[in-house]
């Protein structure tokens, strides 16, 4: 075995335990989903409500990515890779979203009723 | 498998063949999963500019919208997610049998999702009037969810086909059937899954009218015992009759249809909230 396959293969000694791990992040992923759904029926303002959304969404997002999809062990170039066309689409969709927010594009119809 | 894969342990994250010390399969998926998040993001971004232009006269979208049906099927979707991290977790460790099984857990909860989205867009259409073209909202919903279940549905193939694929014989030309028996089995596989859809789709139907669990049985029991039958034995034949060409150095191909299946539930962790619960705020 090449020293760099030994050193690879010590490297990732928390690959034996990578399977409770997987069990654990899915199961704090279900708890956040459960947040989710309660959080909608909570009394509080709006702007409080969907920032818990979008944050917990964030966070489901990043563990997803960073754990079941390895980037956490992988390369940093995946990261950059994926980021490029992540920021890429967010960015199009919030600049999309200020430039025709879902109030504006209302039909002039609507506000003539 | 090579040599080099008999003997030493290999590194699943990095390839120091190729310039970039990523494994090229990797580097592409990774890629098309970049560009396909600008696909969503506008998908997502139509969807919110118009999500005020309901059909008119309809109910307000929380009343069209089933939020239970939509939790569980998001919950099945994230268990699916597990499976398909455990079922490359395994062939990393040398372990087809866990793989195989992870795998059609995965199959098994992919297609619950596909159910749950038909059974939710059936009962749109049917019970609320909400079509694809009677108004901006409902095309730019079903364009969006109707992409998703798309790639969900593409997943499902895939991970069936890859299933199927952890049979082939290490030698071929000594079991020259075998790709016939894997097209049997393919297709055994991929019909319990549609057929199943349709039954739990016809059962729940059964039970909103209200006109027994006879009438259900009644009209498929035979097609169940036929399919069930059909399955058995074509999951009987398409058993390897000797070693396969599937281990440990395969991995990469379970991890990159993995990182596609991850990217269909991270895509839905965006549409449950901006689609979904945001209409409840």
């Amino acid at each position: 075995m090449s020293a760099s396959a030994s050193t690879a293969a010590h490297d990732h000694g928390p690959d034996e335990n990578k399977y409770q791990l997987y069990v654990q992040i899915a199961m704090l992923l279900a708890v956040l989903t459960g947040i989710e759904i309660v959080a909608i029926f909570f009394p509080f303002a709006p702007w409080i409500i969907v920032t818990t959304l979008v944050v917990l969404s964030v966070v489901k997002f990043l563990f997803v990515i960073f754990y079941f999809m390895h980037l956490r062990w992988d390369k940093p170039f995946c990261t950059i890779l994926f980021a490029i066309g992540l920021v890429l689409g967010g960015g199009t969709l919030w600049v999309l979203l200020l430039l025709f927010g879902a109030q504006d594009s209302f039909p002039l119809t609507s506000i003539l009723d | 498998m090579s040599s080099h894969a008999a003997h030493a342990p290999i590194d699943h994250h990095h390839d120091h063949t190729t310039s970039t010390g990523i494994p090229n399969k990797k580097l592409l998926m990774w890629t098309f999963l970049a560009s396909d998040c600008m696909f969503f993001g506008m998908l997502i971004a139509t969807h919110l500019v118009y999500r005020l232009h309901p059909p008119p006269g309809a109910p307000a979208a929380q009343d069209i919208f089933s939020i239970e049906l939509t939790s569980f099927s998001t919950f099945i979707l994230l268990m699916s997610s597990l499976m398909m991290a455990l079922a490359v977790n395994a062939i990393q460790k040398g372990n087809l049998k866990s793989m195989r099984w992870s795998l059609l857990t995965t199959i098994v909860f992919g297609a619950i999702f596909l159910w749950c989205q038909v059974y939710e867009f059936d009962h749109f259409v049917k019970d609320r009037n909400f079509t694809l073209t009677n108004s901006l909202f409902g095309s730019t919903f079903y364009t969006l969810t109707g992409t998703h279940g798309t790639h969900v549905a593409i997943g499902v193939l895939w991970l069936i086909m890859m299933y199927v694929r952890s049979f082939q014989p290490r030698d071929t030309a000594k079991d020259r059937t075998w790709f016939l028996r894997n097209v049997l089995h393919v297709a055994a596989v991929t019909g319990v899954v549609l057929f199943a859809m349709f039954a739990v789709l016809n059962l729940v139907h059964v039970i909103q009218a209200g006109t027994g669990l006879g009438a259900f049985f009644s009209g498929s029991i035979w097609l169940l015992v036929g399919l069930a039958v059909t399955t058995a034995a074509s999951v009987h034949f398409a058993k390897p009759r000797g070693p396969v060409a599937f281990d440990e150095s395969n991995a990469i191909d379970v991890e990159s249809m993995g990182l596609y299946w991850h990217f269909v539930d991270i895509v839905w962790i965006v549409i449950f909230t901006a689609v979904y619960l945001l209409e409840y705020v």
